[in-house]
């Protein structure tokens, strides 16, 4: 089971994540994607940790390189954020021309190895703003990897302010 | 007239190309007026707004005049006015003008479909 929970920021989409996460039964892993650079990004880090202690999760830190992230057989994983992968993807020291492949590569085996995944992801791109080229780049990769993700989750969730609204299949809970 | 809306990199072309059968996207960026008139399919309609608006061309007039010379286009819309708004009064200008254009359209429309990470959510009328 596949889940694709987006939305804008802080509209509820790691809680509804984090909710579907916990009830699954066994090995239940948080793949963390944000680095820990700069004090907002600390803050953010701080606050998902604290929301999530006593869950039980086994927390992985990946920036980059989903494609390498090896899990339990029949187990539940949560992946936040696609957003920050993205990111971390293009401007990190990885090939940005195959920042796509690698990314559906990692979900697709993840995929293959988990009960459930869970991939939290952002909704940018709608304010009108010409950014500069290598945010376009951003956006579009963010873009892409959202509606092939879609296309293989059998439930998609835009949370809108707390709300939860499924795009396609139906909400659990 | 169909309306297809959403945030930039949602699937809207390929969504006009796939289900919608369309083959001839015409760019609402570059493409000259008198044939955007005739257009099967415009694409980036809120750059259109933009080139209009720097033309110094009302972009309200030109979508009634589009709709009723044009009525079974295809219109691709980007979302835009989901941010902060800016300071810049022509930015400011430019997604007030796309909004009311984006009203008009989806009020004439038969159909109106918002694309989200692919999918299509039909906010009004039927395909």
């Amino acid at each position: 089971m596949t889940y694709l929970i987006t939305g804008g920021t802080k509209c509820g989409r790691s809680r509804l994540a984090e909710t579907l996460l916990q009830q699954h039964d066994g090995c239940n892993y948080y793949i963390a994607t944000m680095q820990p650079y700069g004090t907002s990004a600390q803050e953010a880090i701080a606050r998902h940790r604290e929301q999530r202690a006593g869950k039980g999760f086994v927390t992985l830190e990946r920036y980059t390189r989903l494609d390498t992230v090896q899990v339990t057989a029949g187990c539940g994983v949560l992946v936040e954020c696609l957003g920050n992968l993205c990111a971390n993807e293009l401007f990190g020291t990885e090939d940005p021309d195959h920042a796509a492949e690698r990314i559906l590569a990692g979900i697709r085996q993840l995929r293959q190895q988990a009960e459930l995944l869970i991939l939290v992801t952002s909704q940018v791109g709608a304010d009108g703003i010409a950014y500069p080229p290598e945010t376009m780049r951003y956006l579009s990769l963010l873009g892409e990897i959202n509606c092939r993700a879609a296309a293989m989750a059998d439930t998609v969730v835009e949370c809108i302010y707390g709300i939860p609204v499924a795009l396609k299949g139906v909400l659990p809970c | 007239m169909i309306l297809i809306i959403g945030g930039a990199g949602q699937g809207k072309t390929d969504f006009a190309k796939t289900v919608l059968h369309q083959t001839e996207l015409q760019s609402g960026a570059e493409c000259p007026l008198p044939a955007l008139m005739q257009a099967s399919c415009i694409t980036d309609y809120h750059l259109l707004v933009r080139r209009l608006m720097a033309e110094g061309k009302a972009p309200l007039a030109f979508t009634e005049q589009l709709l009723s010379q044009d009525p079974e286009v295809v219109v691709i819309l980007n979302e835009i006015g989901c941010g902060i708004i800016p300071v810049d009064e022509t930015e400011r200008r430019w997604r007030e003008e796309t909004g009311r254009c984006g009203c008009l359209l989806a009020e004439r429309a038969k159909a109106v479909v918002r694309l989200c990470c692919g999918i299509p959510t039909l906010l009004r009328g039927s395909l």
